[in-house]
């Protein structure tokens, strides 16, 4: 079976384990419990009838203490950048973060998680348009997701195995085509 | 090893690894007991495992060792923390560090227990205090923004009420800033500057408050005389506006002192010349013709776009910065969708003026 490592990343506090642990254990706490370091989970899952396993890295989050260990990113066939809707300083570390994840990693699918939707008619929410047209601008397909209420969760980790799956294609049928050259 | 290191290695729940090749490890110490939960009960000391295939984690690790290992600098290399699950479902946190001793590779891990959960409860503490302080911020900028929004909306109101007199419209005024604004920002000041022109530009003729309504209303041409007189209010609108501390009115003063003022000299109140003008009665001056020209006023039909950039091409170098109609130039699209955009509401008949 297809084995994929895939890592998510973010500012403290957005929710990335938040998401794992939906996706992953069906769960969700509403307490905020900071991650250090890294923890690792497996799925399996099937998209577009091909069976994968993706192994979860979930990185510890951003902040004045903590940097991004690229070298963490080593071996990952995908991303997931993840942000908070209701502070836009997170989606600003997102962009940021991004920008020095593709430098170590090269083109690779990502797609960005908006998180905590749920609370999206809340006056909370504040997604700046300047920032989401940025984040466009770098090519991300944004998925608004809650973990709290399981919104979208799934749909962001088949978007990202999908991705990686046609990036897959297309970089076998470029080989291919460079060998019969 | 000695009996004292081996019992520091065990009470330290530390296990030493000798590299033997790219993938196989030695055990050199007691197996402490979280390794039971990875390894086969009877692996013990002197045997060899497969590292990277108990952790995961290692894999990535991994290559940053053997760069330690190549190098046999004596500097450790630690990997950070990261979580492995027991048998129980406890959480389990590791650290592994990458040592050269006496030629030797070495891989040390950790179960780092009480330190991790520090760690943690400080960063929990640092982080909870952070989103604190980031909520407060949040709170702040959205209160400034409605101050300024507010700022903005007076001043839109007295500027109409003065405007109303020489028959300037709420959406003239609006527009002065709006224009002026792209120009700020395509020039990369400041957020918060180019915000302050847009309301500091439309007061640019404010001044002409000053002005006795048989100059400023006069139908047809001005004698020298009444000219010099409305030449004054550049001079009244600046001092309406000055002696404050206020960054905003000290720009809008500036502006509305220097509006007349010429790229070439040959302006007015003090024949200011090139960079003299401030920068912001320099953009002031561009857009408050360009909307004077394409607009209908009771003394003059509307230009047409094209006539009225022709019209301001000539006007570069003498009464234009060269530069900044570059600039105004550049982002002429924005400016055509701001005209578009504020444009004046229609008028009901009989009513006064917006």
């Amino acid at each position: 079976m297809l084995q994929k490592k895939i890592c998510l990343l973010g500012a403290f506090a957005v929710g990335k384990t938040s998401l794992v642990m939906r996706y992953v254990d069906s769960i969700f706490s509403d307490k905020y419990h900071t991650s250090v370091g890294v923890k690792i989970d497996k799925k399996q899952l099937t998209v577009d009838e091909q069976d994968a396993t993706l192994m979860i890295w979930d990185l510890a989050g951003q902040d004045d203490l903590t940097r991004l260990r690229t070298s963490y990113l080593r071996g990952a066939a995908g991303f997931i950048v993840v942000a908070d809707g209701t502070r836009p300083f997170s989606v600003e570390t997102a962009i940021n973060m991004y920008k020095e994840a593709l430098e170590y990693t090269g083109d690779i699918p990502f797609v960005v998680a908006l998180n905590k939707a749920d609370l999206q008619d809340d006056p909370k929410w504040q997604v700046e348009p300047k920032q989401l047209a940025t984040l466009e601008d770098l090519g991300a397909e944004i998925i608004l997701t809650s973990a709290k209420n399981d919104e979208n969760v799934e749909l962001l980790f088949h978007k990202l195995t999908r991705k990686i799956l046609d990036y897959r294609e297309g970089e076998q049928h470029s080989s291919t085509m460079v060998d019969k050259l | 090893m000695s009996q004292i290191l081996s019992s520091i290695f065990q009470s330290m729940s530390i296990a030493v690894f000798l590299r033997e090749d790219r993938d196989n490890f030695k055990l050199l110490t007691k197996k402490p007991s979280w390794l039971n939960t990875f390894c086969d009960r009877n692996f013990e000391a002197g045997q060899t495992v497969k590292l990277g295939m108990l952790f995961p984690f290692l894999e990535c690790f991994m290559y940053e060792a053997e760069d330690v290992w190549e190098s046999k600098v004596n500097t450790p290399h630690r990997s950070g923390p990261w979580i492995e699950f027991t048998q129980h479902g406890e959480e389990l946190p590791l650290e592994a560090t990458a040592i050269c001793q006496d030629t030797h590779s070495l891989l040390v891990i950790q179960d780092l227990g009480e330190e991790y959960y520090n760690e943690v409860v400080r960063l929990q503490s640092f982080r909870e205090k952070s989103l604190n302080q980031e909520e407060l911020q949040l709170e702040i900028d959205n209160k400034t923004q409605e101050i300024r929004s507010r700022e903005e909306e007076i001043a839109m109101k007295l500027l109409t009420a003065a405007g109303h007199r020489d028959h300037e419209t709420a959406a003239h005024v609006r527009r002065i800033g709006l224009y002026a604004e792209v120009m700020a920002r395509a020039l990369k000041w400041d957020d918060a500057i180019a915000a302050d022109i847009r309301i500091a530009a439309p007061m640019h003729d404010i001044g002409k408050i000053g002005i006795p309504d048989s100059v400023l209303l006069k139908p047809g041409k001005l004698t020298e005389e009444e000219f010099e007189v409305m030449k004054r209010h550049a001079e009244i609108g600046a001092d309406m506006l000055r002696g404050t501390n206020i960054p905003l009115l000290k720009m809008a003063s500036e502006i509305a002192l220097c509006h007349h003022e010429r790229w070439d000299g040959s302006g007015y109140p003090r024949g200011l010349k090139g960079k003299e003008i401030p920068e912001s009665a320099r953009i002031t001056t561009i857009v408050d013709v360009y909307d004077a020209l394409i607009h209908k006023r009771v003394y003059k039909d509307a230009s047409s776009e094209q006539s009225a950039l022709k019209m301001m091409e000539k006007m570069v170098g003498k009464h234009f910065d060269p530069d900044l109609f570059k600039v105004f130039i550049a982002n002429l699209p924005k400016m055509q969708s701001i005209k578009e955009s504020v444009s004046e509401p229609a008028r009901i008949p009989g009513s006064l003026a917006p």
